[in-house]
């Protein structure tokens, strides 16, 4: 472990005071083609090395030293007892960043880490600053002076660093003291420059580094771990792993969803902390997997993304059965994971296939249907039959007559039912208003389409695909 | 017979003229070549006042500024003086004795003979004539690139006659001339900036001699890095996320001094212009820059809230993008129509607003 630590922060002001002071002009008088030009003075820390001295001036005795010229240096640096604050104190930051993408340059509309950020009181200095300003006339002093000295009312504020987090980067700098020159009396013939000095004191603080952890903060509860009913948390069923007293407490710091949809995974960015009691969600946008990816961490090394194409894993968390495959980066879209999902992980069908999903009320005669076989079953989108179409007459047949067969009960089925052949007659073999079905999950495969198909809440979905939110699917890197 | 005497009465006698024939001919021959560059006299400016005066003809009786009793802008004769000059050489060395500049403490004392002087310059040497010792010409700089050799140029600064060149006649015969390194500087710019370094190469002399390109490019890599330290004033708010109740563009800026991120809060789209785009939708953003410091609306349904002002700026003196208060009145090109009609700069020194102007 390395006890050092340096961030040049007096070296950052003292860059900074140079920059104040830079960019002044004077202007010269009119020259043989009566032209007044404006000759920009240079500003450089006065206490060079001999050698860099030298060097500036090509290691020549002929070289000109150029006049009017501004120099700046420290002349004392001391603790400011006055300033003094509990030395002890330790100041705590909690902070969202946005994520940061490498490659461009930039910063997402993502949200990246999460940080607890530890500031320790910094120690109070004073820094004088001296600024020397050579000139070769009186002119040249007296026009740098006064747009120096307007500027100086008395302070001006100053900044090291523009981090938000930086609790010392702003100060300000005031003029103290100005000695208009170097001269004195008796004036000698050796030097036509005057030098005026121009003192200024600057409070700084010191810092030691801060601490940078990941946050500790919850932001987000998604379930209680105690019973509302108030229910004993000792009580055996207090188990982690299937009471209905605790639930798991999920984390999602980084509120992304996604939607899986044909061999996809969409990921979308929710804002949002506010789930509606339906479930629903607040309007979401687009995310970027890389970043998404990289929010996770990073690996050491030429490659430093923790999704490995084909490798990594999505887990997908759906009514107690877990969706695993494969992923790996879209080629074009940033959007879209492409999702290699392995069969064995899928939901076991709880009935027998369906042929065909189909609409009563918009139908095409089909041999399916007219000329069906043993076991034939459609999942109906529409209702089929009613009490009102039977009469007392045996010889007609009650209802459409594809549904139903002379001297068979009629067919009278709703929405959502699973309607079956039985080698006679039509019959409803999943009745959706059943009230054990109702509250039952049921897996049904579409033969003809070879998608699965979910009952869950009185509605049929796709048993996988869909939205995934957040605590109901994990990243698996390796 | 008469009493022996070699001082007749205040006369140039032969005895004169022998003795500064032959302090001529040991100049001629064991002196050093003196390029002297002749100063004319102050620059004529075409504003005069009475205490720094036009001075449109050219003399080295004229001063350019008679409060502080200086000549700041010194013309110089083109064509060169070819003297003959005899001088101790003496060992110099550089003085950082106060920080911030590289200075030569070498100070030469060169004497001239007097009526060749004058017979060639038509005066003596005088202060602020500028000479040239052609022997310390430097051939081996540090930078190989130079395309010529560096000239020596020393300036003189004191004037008087040489205690070792009175004759026997109690006549002067030499002119003895301080003279001290050169510097890059104002009064000296009509030779440095007139001298071409080559015949090949027409640029001025200063390019090459003068460590002020040099300092200039260290005086812009200090900027450079402060510029990176901080790019603007306050703090900067674009790597903050913004977190927000329910929506996706935040109504609201983080709290901080002078802070403000770049664009909208979490980067979001931004529209910017001089009104508010028509059809806005629910959090829509609109950077209005007719409003200075810029100020950044949100669309919250029913009006344009503000969200934050951008009052961040580049603190680099007469950068483009400066927006300080100080700034806005010194790098101030505005201009304004009078009452007349005629356009006038709004910036204007306190002390000249009132005076009558010209039609």
């Amino acid at each position: 472990m390395d006890n050092y630590f340096y961030t040049g922060q007096v070296r950052r002001f003292l860059t900074q005071f140079i920059r104040m002071i830079s960019n002044f002009q004077i202007r010269l008088g009119r020259d043989r083609d009566g032209i007044s030009t404006l000759l920009r003075i240079p500003v450089y820390y006065g206490d060079s090395s001999r050698q860099v001295a030298a060097i500036l001036a090509k290691n020549s005795e002929n070289s000109l030293p150029a006049v009017p010229a501004m120099s700046t240096h420290i002349t004392a640096l001391r603790y400011d007892r006055a300033r003094v604050q509990n030395p002890t104190h330790v100041s705590k930051m909690q902070i969202r960043e946005r994520a940061y993408d490498p490659d461009s340059g930039s910063y997402s509309d993502l949200q990246g880490d999460l940080l607890t950020i530890e500031r320790l009181m910094p120690v109070p200095y004073t820094i004088t600053i001296a600024l020397d300003i050579w000139t070769t006339n009186t002119d040249q002093k007296l026009q740098l002076i006064e747009q120096i000295g307007a500027i100086f009312n008395p302070s001006l504020e100053i900044q090291s660093t523009d981090a938000y987090v930086d609790w010392t980067s702003l100060s300000v700098i005031t003029l103290t003291d100005i000695n208009f020159s170097s001269r004195t009396v008796p004036v000698g013939p050796e030097d036509p420059i005057d030098v005026a000095t121009l003192t200024f004191e600057l409070p700084i603080w010191l810092s030691a580094p801060a601490k940078v952890k990941r946050q500790g903060v919850i932001h987000k509860i998604i379930a209680s771990v105690y019973d509302p009913d108030g229910l004993d948390p000792k009580d055996d069923s207090f188990d982690i792993t299937g009471s209905i007293l605790a639930t798991r407490q999920i984390y999602t710091p980084t509120n992304l969803n996604l939607v899986y949809l044909g061999n996809t995974l969409k990921l979308y960015v929710n804002d949002s902390e506010i789930e509606f009691n339906d479930g629903s969600v607040p309007a979401m946008r687009e995310g970027d997997w890389h970043l998404a990816v990289r929010s996770f961490g990073e690996l050491s090394g030429a490659n430093q993304d923790l999704l490995q194409n084909g490798i990594s894993q999505i887990r997908l968390y759906n009514d107690g059965i877990v969706v695993v495959g494969t992923v790996a980066y879209h080629p074009i879209d940033p959007t879209l994971l492409i999702f290699n999902v392995d069969l064995d992980t899928l939901p076991t069908n709880t009935m027998p296939p369906i042929n065909a999903v189909i609409d009563p009320a918009n139908l095409k005669p089909n041999p399916l249907i007219t000329t069906p076989t043993l076991g034939t079953r459609f999942l109906i989108l529409n209702p089929i039959g009613s009490d009102a179409n039977t009469d007392s007459d045996p010889a007609t047949i009650d209802g459409a007559r594809i549904w139903n067969r002379l001297g068979q009960p009629q067919l009278i089925a709703v929405a959502n039912d699973i309607i079956e052949w039985d080698g006679f007659k039509w019959t409803v073999a999943f009745d959706s208003q059943d009230i054990i079905n109702i509250q039952s999950i049921q897996y049904v495969t579409n033969l003809n389409t070879g998608i699965q198909y979910k009952w869950k809440n009185q509605v049929w979905s796709k048993s996988v695909e869909g939205r995934y939110g957040v605590g109901a699917w994990s990243f698996v890197p390796t | 017979m008469a009493r022996l005497s070699l001082w007749k009465e205040g006369k140039h006698t032969n005895d004169y003229r022998f003795f500064d024939r032959r302090i001529s001919e040991f100049m001629s021959i064991s002196g050093t070549g003196v390029l002297l560059h002749k100063y004319l006299g102050p620059m004529p400016q075409t504003q005069g006042q009475p205490d720094q005066p036009a001075n449109t003809n050219t003399s080295e009786l004229n001063i350019q500024d008679l409060l502080f009793l200086e000549n700041r802008d010194r013309k110089y004769e083109p064509d060169v003086y070819r003297l003959r000059g005899v001088y101790q050489v003496t060992d110099n060395s550089f003085d950082l004795s106060q920080f911030g500049l590289f200075l030569q403490t070498g100070t030469l004392f060169i004497t001239f003979h007097i009526n060749d002087m004058v017979g060639q310059l038509g005066r003596k040497i005088m202060n602020g004539d500028v000479l040239e010792l052609e022997h310390l010409l430097d051939y081996h700089t540090l930078d190989p690139d130079l395309p010529a050799a560096l000239k020596r140029f020393f300036v003189a600064t004191d004037c008087t006659r040489a205690s070792e060149g009175y004759g026997p006649s109690w006549w002067p015969h030499l002119w003895r001339v301080k003279i001290s390194p050169l510097v890059d500087s104002q009064e000296y710019k009509d030779i440095i900036n007139k001298i071409a370094i080559s015949d090949d190469d027409n640029r001025p002399i200063r390019d090459i001699i003068s460590s002020y390109n040099s300092y200039i490019q260290v005086n812009d890599a200090i900027i450079e890095q402060a510029e990176q330290d901080v790019p603007a004033s306050g703090y900067d708010l674009t790597p903050i996320y913004h977190r927000s109740g329910d929506t996706d563009t935040p109504d609201f800026a983080v709290n901080s001094y002078m802070g403000s991120s770049v664009g909208a809060p979490n980067g979001a789209n931004v529209v910017q212009g001089i009104s508010f785009p028509q059809n806005p939708e629910i959090g829509d953003y609109c950077l209005r820059v007719d409003y200075l410091p810029n100020r950044l609306f949100r669309y919250n349904g029913t009006r344009w809230m503000a969200i934050e002002d951008k009052v961040r700026t580049n603190l680099t003196n007469a950068a483009e993008d400066n927006r300080t208060l100080r700034n806005t009145f010194i790098n101030n090109d505005r201009v304004f129509t009078d009452v007349r009609g005629r356009e006038q700069p709004e910036k204007q020194n306190l002390n000249d607003i009132l005076k009558p102007r010209a039609d």
